[in-house]
């Protein structure tokens, strides 16, 4: 009944994406999703007021038993996330696509528009799928969805690779998750997350969570399955890139969430905790400190990504150990801002993935050395895009600050109560050094984007964008601001889903993090008004006063030019001077070398691969070739050896029976 | 809080012509030239856009706020909460956020190298500000400045220990973050060695001013945290902690101003991993007292 339904639901979508005019079908994709997402947000949002879990239809499938489609406060949190992301997608695209329209077929725009509505439906199915053959489904569904999304670009070879790869991976997690589900299946009889219960309590608790952990850690970029994802982005559409990093990878998040939930045994829980706890840190450090070298704004961004499902990782990592030492408060305040976290990254990196786009879009490039200046010919986006780089920077009085506020102060009070005092010093210690090189990344990106002298004529042409794009920008814009400045309200949202983790985490919230960010929403104000005090009074003392205008202070320096502007491979050369062994630097062109007096023109451009990459790629390839040569060995193209297999096949299966093997 | 601020650099300036048996300007100097900055009219480069203008209030807006976290001995800040260790370190961060992208937004290649060099020394200095302030909260039992330092007032040996050794990593990380000696040498006069200096150059009049005076105020915070540790083992009132924060940095970075020569730029970044490694061994040797393990 389900499957049937879904069926006919897409077909309906297909058939009036496919049949309505080349202007209108975003329209049509936009009320589709739209639609679709009021329906699944209005119950999402009773449930976080308070409401009663929902219970939707019960599902039969094929394979692992019953099933149904249940939503409770964690997939309500994850549905309103979706919701949100979904529309302003849809609303960004057709700004972005403007400029397609009369290069690419129809056809091809009516798949990409299916493709992204198809991708909001299968998430929210799968936060909202009890486990199991739904479950399953509603995953591929939406890696097949997010594989067309990438392929826009097909044309390119670069675009094509990546979206292979990306599919490629994905399936190897897919496996991974088959066979976790099997492994339920096997102990339980059914395949739901419920039974996780039952499976933990019989004693399997780690290989099973693992392989969750690995198929889930594949699609949220956990390190070192982390090398789609700086392929997958820059090869996608900008709007692609927002829904995929701010939303699609969390559902791995929420995956790994949903299977921790069901760890009772609070030694094993302290195991689980300290690998989420090492794998937050190294993703996390390895995703910043990439980050911060990269030279392409949405490869950048990528990496970001990562670094941010590290501090989210870290923080669940911090909660689970407090869990299993019994410290609930610790535990709930820690869970309390890994969940803002996930919600605010939605919010910042969409934004910073529409601010790429948009400059994409005008200047059809992302090499950050081919911009500068664009704040005077974009100011709007430059205003969108200064917000939610302050923003993922974590600093106050945005809302990013608010999340890794809450972990910070989750591992500061398990060191004070001395429970685990070295594992969540090791967290604090990572997610500070973290937080440092965040600002040293973003500030190169805005900075060499926006700031400064234009270093491409490019840029002098650009103009600002159509008012529909800075709309569907304004959506997570003012979110941002509004978690920012009211935090207590963003803790409100995620309160319930806290006490569904754990019983008492109420009384802790409403005691002790309730007070604490009415104390940081003053704190933000109090920072904002002085911050206008103190303009107000500059711009009254400087309106009586002589102001003017002149180039640059060149130093003394009698013809100082453009060329000669700090460039963000120059931003980030201190750090790379320390980081040197994590990459692998391809240079194209060479560097002026000393002997040169009267030097000519040169072209130099450096790339820093990462280096988990080329180990992934070679290793893999490596062994595929392998596997491939002694395969093909066989396939000697006689009758007679094909018969001889055959014999062989019948001998095997005839000896494994008599053994009873099979 | 505000004596602090405004006495420091008077002291630092006496203690370098004193040792240097120079007469030295007079103490006030500083404050002399400040005026004279905020009297002044200003010049903006053309390439700037309106953060610019814009930075230098929000550098001053969050020295201020950082400021009004911090206590003085047994005075009560004015902002309070459970946590405002990180808070501060945030609030710095976006102090040091605001100028790094107003150097860039020069254009300038001499602005961009200290903005660059600020970043990443920032960036490293920021865990052993993390690991300063868990030491404190491991061995005090709260995440609140005025709760960590209004703690215990009685002699206690252990204590002692560890508050001095914070005390004395705080006065590290007050070279680092307030852009002294020997990691960066503000009389200068090649730009090309700056740092945290490069980073203003095209500032003029009150702007320059403004970023005079958060200055100091970051310098007045951190120096204020060190002389409260030092004060909590001991005697803890404000009359004993004012002078001993002036004096503590003043003189140290007088004294270090004197007698060291600056750093090569890339042997900053091992100085301040040091100050990292040095932290994390505080907090070790705090872990370990903690659980009354006698080393």
């Amino acid at each position: 009944m389900f499957y049937i339904s879904l069926l006919v639901v897409l077909t309906l979508i297909v058939a009036a994406i496919f049949l309505s005019p080349l202007r209108w079908k975003m329209w049509v994709a936009f009320a589709a999703t739209s639609l679709f997402a009021t329906a699944a947000a209005i119950p999402a949002i009773s449930i976080l007021a308070g409401g009663e879990e929902l219970s939707l239809l019960p599902i039969v499938s094929p394979f692992f038993g019953a099933e149904s489609l249940h939503m409770d406060s964690l997939s309500a949190l994850f549905v309103l996330i979706i919701g949100i992301a979904g529309i302003a997608t849809l609303l960004y695209s057709r700004g972005y696509l403007e400029h397609y329209l009369d290069k690419k077929s129809s056809a091809h725009l009516s798949l990409h528009y299916t493709a992204l509505v198809v991708l909001v439906i299968s998430m929210v199915l799968v936060v909202l799928s009890s486990g199991g053959f739904s479950f399953l489904f509603a995953w591929e569904l939406m890696t097949i969805a997010s594989f067309l999304l990438i392929l826009f670009d097909a044309e390119r070879q670069q675009v094509l690779r990546a979206a292979l790869a990306y599919l490629i991976m994905m399936h190897i997690g897919f496996v991974l998750l088959v066979a976790g589900f099997a492994g339920i299946f096997s102990i339980s009889g059914t395949g739901n997350f419920a039974d996780l219960a039952a499976c933990f309590s019989c004693g399997r608790t780690l290989p099973i969570f693992i392989l969750f952990l690995l198929g889930f850690g594949m699609k949220a970029g956990l390190f070192p399955m982390h090398v789609w994802l700086p392929e997958a982005h820059p090869a996608a559409p900008s709007h692609v890139s927002a829904i995929m990093s701010g939303v699609m990878i969390k559902t791995g998040v929420y995956g790994v969430m949903r299977t921790l939930w069901y760890v009772v045994d609070s030694h094993e829980l302290h195991t689980i905790g300290l690998i989420i706890l090492l794998v937050g840190i190294v993703t996390g450090l390895w995703g910043v400190i990439l980050a911060a070298l990269q030279n392409d704004a949405k490869r950048l961004l990528a990496y970001s990504s990562i670094e941010n499902i590290g501090v989210i990782f870290i923080g669940l990592g911090v909660s689970a150990l407090a869990q299993a030492a019994g410290n609930n408060a610790v535990a709930t305040v820690a869970l309390c801002g890994v969940l803002l976290h996930t919600i605010n990254h939605s919010f910042f990196k969409s934004l910073l993935f529409f601010g790429a786009g948009n400059i994409y879009s005008k200047m059809h490039t992302t090499l950050l050395d081919n911009f500068g200046g664009v704040a005077k010919h974009m100011p709007v986006t430059a205003i969108l895009f200064f917000i939610a780089t302050i923003a993922i920077c974590a600093l106050p009085p945005l809302n990013g600050f608010v999340g890794e506020f809450l972990i910070y102060l989750g591992m500061l009070n398990s060191i004070r109560e001395g429970v685990n005092t070295i594992y969540a010093a090791g967290g604090l210690l990572a997610l500070a050094l973290i937080g440092g090189v965040v600002v040293l990344a973003f500030t190169k990106l805005y900075s060499t984007i926006f700031l400064g002298a234009p270093r491409h004529h490019h840029v002098a042409e650009s103009t600002e964008v159509d008012n529909l794009r800075i709309a569907a920008m304004g959506i997570p814009a003012t979110c941002i601001i509004l978690i920012g400045l009211f935090p207590q309200l963003a803790i409100g949202v995620v309160s319930r889903v806290v006490a569904q983790f754990h019983p008492s985490a109420a009384v802790v919230i409403e005691e002790y993090i309730s007070p604490t960010m009415w104390k940081i929403s003053l704190t933000a104000w109090l920072l904002i008004i002085v911050v206008a005090l103190l303009y107000a009074l500059k711009r009254r003392a400087h309106s009586k006063r002589d102001i003017k205008q002149g180039p640059t202070w060149g130093c003394g320096f009698t013809s100082p030019n453009i060329r000669m502007q700090y460039t963000g491979e120059s931003f980030s050369e201190g750090l790379e001077s320390i980081a040197t062994s994590l990459t692998q630097n391809t240079v194209e062109g060479r560097a002026l070398s000393k002997s040169e007096v009267f030097p000519s023109t040169h072209g130099y451009r450096v790339r820093h691969k990462d280096k988990i990459d080329r180990l992934f790629a070679a290793w893999w390839m490596e062994l595929l070739h392998i596997i491939n040569k002694r395969i093909m060995s066989l396939r000697t193209g006689k009758i007679n050896h094909y018969i001889l297999f055959a014999l062989l096949f019948l001998v095997a299966i005839f000896i494994l029976s008599l053994f009873n093997l099979i | 809080m505000i004596v602090t601020a405004l006495a420091i650099p008077g002291i630092i300036n006496r203690t370098r012509a004193l040792l240097a048996g120079r007469k030295g300007i007079p103490f006030v100097q500083h404050l002399r030239n400040v005026r004279v900055l905020l009297q002044k009219g200003a010049v903006y480069s053309t390439t700037t856009t309106a953060l610019f203008k814009i930075a230098p209030t929000i550098y001053l807006g969050a020295a201020i706020v950082a400021t009004l976290m911090i206590p003085v001995a047994d005075l009560y800040p004015l902002i309070s909460f459970e946590g405002d260790v990180i808070c501060f370190a945030y609030t710095l961060a976006l102090a040091r956020v605001a100028l790094i992208l107003a150097a860039m937004d020069t254009g300038s290649s001499f602005e961009g190298m200290g903005a660059a060099r600020e970043a990443l020394y920032g960036a490293l200095i920021e865990p052993a500000l993390m690991i300063g302030f868990a030491t404190l909260a491991l061995f005090c039992g709260y995440t609140s400045f005025a709760d960590i330092f209004e703690y215990e007032q009685s002699f206690d040996l252990h204590l002692t220990i560890v508050m001095l050794l914070t005390a004395f990593l705080f006065v590290k990380i007050t070279f680092v973050e307030s852009g002294r000696l020997p990691v960066d040498d503000p009389r200068t006069h090649l730009e090309l060695t700056m740092i945290h200096e490069v980073m203003c150059l095209d500032y003029s009049g009150i702007d320059m001013g403004m970023i005079q005076i958060a200055g100091w105020l970051k310098t007045a915070c951190f120096s204020m945290i060190a002389a409260n540790a030092v004060a909590a083992t001991g005697c803890f009132h404000w009359w004993f902690a004012v002078p001993l924060a002036i004096l503590l940095t003043g003189v140290s970075v007088g004294v270090v101003e004197s007698s060291q020569a600056r750093n090569k730029l890339s042997r900053n970044t091992t100085f301040i991993v040091t100050i990292s490694a040095l932290a994390a061994l505080i907090f070790f040797i705090g872990y370990l007292l903690k659980l009354n393990i006698n080393i």
